[in-house]
């Protein structure tokens, strides 16, 4: 499996996080990206800005009722949250946690629960591929015209043309007009002189 | 072996320069010189006349990794401030515009050449614009306020909250060319790229001293104030 695991290590005691961090870089078969995250008040921040695949943090410092509140406060809803244990903990306060790992784990119990939890998020299908209907809504932008008047010449709403950007910018990773030129003009949808000069980003 | 640690100012500045070649920008922006022999960060440092504790303040926030301690204040703003001025010059008057030629030459002539360069060309104005916003709006607000006086109608607190990843969109651009431009790889292009990816290293480790050094100062000083005016 070489799909990148990207997790996000939230816990104050530098001892505990810098033995788990080595163990998961050890971790054979795996291609894991670490955050680590010292300051339990800054993981909201953190989530937003790197939007791991999965948390491990320990309940007792962020409460039982953390992995909802964190994906809400970081607009992951995928994100999925690993309780860390030092101790036997009620099973109340792991509830809403999708694992647990203890500190008394081995690599291997380690390995098989991120195994579990990579096969649970469920890779999504890579979708590259442009629709018709999402290259003349490129056309529409890079040409410097506003959802509205996209939404009008293709006979959409102005809430359809939003959500196909949104998809626009999920597939190719551009989320920039300008960027949306480059691609345009690589790809041959527009010539240079239909492009408009600069570009208001009304997103 | 590797070394585990922050630097002191008993350390030698060779050794602080020659394990991390990136401090020699760090160093050159507290106006620096090479040539300083064996001599310790403290020596060098004072024989510069740069404040010894917002240099090792820098080198060692730079150095460490994400989810470090909170850094020690106990550092000179105004010194910090210089250094961020320079920051500032060094990539809107030398860093930005050598890629921007490292560019142009590499992607000739052409539609996709022009395209980019605009990319590149709004982006800098966008750092412009962030850059800018601080040099005539925070650092005199700062100034004012290590003379003692505060001035009203602005607090660190409103910078914090709107001051943005300056270099997501130059990695947003860097991952444009990888994905999608259809010319061969160069050497000129690769060397482009490569600074690309450099500066963009550079810009994130300058949004974190400015986040991570002069904001916690900041709201430190703003707390001072306070105290000090019922």
């Amino acid at each position: 499996m070489s799909r990148t695991l990207r997790i996000a290590v939230a816990e104050p005691s530098l001892i505990v996080r810098s033995g788990l961090v080595a163990v998961l870089q050890g971790l054979p078969g795996f291609n894991i990206q670490i955050v680590e995250i010292g300051d339990v008040a800054q993981i909201g921040v953190s989530l937003c800005r790197q939007r791991p695949d999965l948390l491990i943090v320990n309940p007792s410092l962020v409460g039982a009722s953390a992995p909802g509140r964190l994906r809400g406060e970081a607009g992951c809803s995928r994100l999925r949250c690993v309780a860390l244990l030092y101790a036997l903990a009620d099973s109340a306060l792991l509830k809403e946690y999708d694992e647990t790992i203890t500190v008394f784990d081995t690599a291997e119990q380690v390995r098989d629960k991120l195994l579990r939890l990579a096969a649970d998020s469920g890779e999504e299908p890579r979708q590259e591929a442009l629709s018709a209907r999402e290259k003349e809504i490129i056309v529409g932008v890079v040409r410097g015209l506003t959802n509205k008047q996209i939404a009008e010449q293709l006979c959409l709403s102005a809430h359809t043309v939003i959500t196909h950007r949104r998809n626009i910018a999920a597939k190719l990773q551009i989320h920039s007009p300008a960027g949306l030129t480059i691609y345009a003009i690589v790809n041959k949808l527009v010539e240079l002189n239909e492009v408009k000069d600069t570009i208001v980003d009304e997103r | 072996m590797y070394r585990i640690g922050t630097y002191k100012e008993t350390d030698r500045m060779s050794d602080l320069i020659c394990e991390n070649y990136s401090m020699l920008l760090v160093m050159s922006r507290f106006g620096i010189a090479l040539g300083f022999g064996d001599r310790t960060i403290g020596e060098v440092c004072r024989a510069a006349g740069v404040d010894t504790r917002t240099f090792l303040a820098v080198v060692n926030l730079v150095l460490s990794g994400e989810g470090a301690p909170a850094a020690d204040l106990a550092f000179s703003v105004a010194s910090l401030i210089d250094y961020l001025h320079n920051s500032h010059d060094y990539f809107l008057d030398f860093r930005l515009p050598g890629i921007r030629s490292e560019l142009a030459g590499a992607l000739g002539g052409g539609d996709i050449s022009v395209a980019i360069l605009r990319y590149f060309d709004e982006y800098v104005a966008e750092v412009q614009r962030h850059m800018r916003y601080e040099e005539e709006v925070v650092f005199p607000y700062v100034r004012a306020l290590v003379a003692g006086g505060r001035a009203e109608g602005y607090s660190i607190g409103i910078f914090r909250r709107q001051h943005d990843q300056v270099e997501a969109r130059l990695t947003e651009l860097r991952d444009i060319i990888i994905r999608y431009y259809p010319g061969g790889s160069t050497n000129e292009l690769n060397a482009a790229l490569f600074d690309i990816f450099s500066c963009a290293h550079d810009l994130a480790a300058h949004n974190r001293v400015e986040d991570e050094l002069f904001v916690p100062a900041i709201e430190a000083l703003e707390r001072k104030e306070r105290g000090r005016k019922p």
